[in-house]
């Protein structure tokens, strides 16, 4: 949608690429949507939403090129303009202040030192899975860009609409974010928070 | 030891921080030159050496724990229903 090229597609060849380039992502695509609306129906419908946008705007995705962070980018933006609007409040993060944080020397500061790998180990219900639905929307969407889905930076810009740096200094803040919840799960479950 | 020569220094001469660093590697953002340097000064860093690990094993168990379920069928059958009517209307 970036590129405002148009393409002419013949029906047959819509339908190609429509099964051929846009279906294989359905499975990624119904995970990034409950992981957004944390709803299964919900996740149907935004799915479902941007698969008929996708083929209505067919024209504007150009053959061959990167359909996955294409249609990811029309499922956030559904997200937000369709589902977000109705439901949630807007979000309350100061995302100056992250940035200016990230590019601080304040960044090297270890916020959990207390989470250790060992502690990782026994997570193996649904900790960490809930800890990433705690987080504010938009730090569990770029957690799940990239340790997810494994968008690069300069994919997840293009999908959020904001700047690489940006995309940085997000996801540093979300991992923080991410890794004290965890801290408080390994505590929950009786670590002993030893020195490390 | 002399200085090495820091790949991560950024083109207004700004050197990142070491989380920042990190953030590149684990991310796989890095060039290899960037992580030929990083592995050396993982060995006189000791936090880096502890986030490593820990952001390593965290990435992963995001991989394993929250992904992998199919998109239901009845989903995709009602999209490729969809986009036929759609077409042929
Ligand atoms: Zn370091």
């Amino acid at each position: 949608m970036e590129e405002t090229i148009k393409q002419h597609y013949p029906e047959k060849e819509k339908n190609e690429i429509f099964n051929n380039e846009f279906l294989p992502h359905i499975s990624s695509m119904y995970n990034f949507g409950y992981r957004l609306t944390l709803d299964r129906d919900d996740a149907k419908d935004l799915v479902q939403d941007t698969y008929l946008k996708a083929y209505r705007f067919i024209e504007s995705f150009q053959k061959g090129t990167n359909a996955k962070a294409w249609l990811f980018r029309i499922l956030k933006n559904s997200f937000i303009n369709d589902y977000r609007k109705k439901t949630k409040e807007p979000s309350k993060v100061d995302y100056q202040e992250v940035e200016a944080y990230y590019n601080s020397e304040d960044v090297d500061r270890q916020i959990t030192p207390d989470l250790r790998v060992e502690s990782l180990k026994d997570m193996i219900g649904d900790e960490i899975s809930n800890a990433l639905n705690s987080l504010d929307v938009d730090f569990r969407t770029v957690i799940i860009l990239c340790d997810l889905e494994g968008f690069k930076y300069e994919e997840m810009a293009k999908i959020l609409d904001i700047p690489i740096g940006t995309v940085r200094s997000r996801l540093h803040r979300a991992r923080n974010l991410l890794k004290e919840k965890l801290s408080e799960y390994a505590k929950s479950m009786g670590y002993k928070n030893t020195e490390l | 030891m002399s200085k090495l020569y820091n790949p991560f220094i950024l083109s207004d001469g700004n050197k990142p921080s070491c989380m920042q660093m990190l953030q590149l590697i684990l991310d796989g953002e890095a060039s290899h030159e960037q992580e030929a340097y990083f592995k050396s000064h993982m060995d006189q860093c000791s936090p880096c050496f502890k986030s490593y690990s820990l952001d390593i094993k965290i990435k992963e168990l995001l991989k394993t724990r929250c992904c992998g379920e199919s998109a239901p069928t009845e989903l995709i059958e009602q999209i490729k229903m969809q986009i036929s009517q759609n077409a042929t209307s």
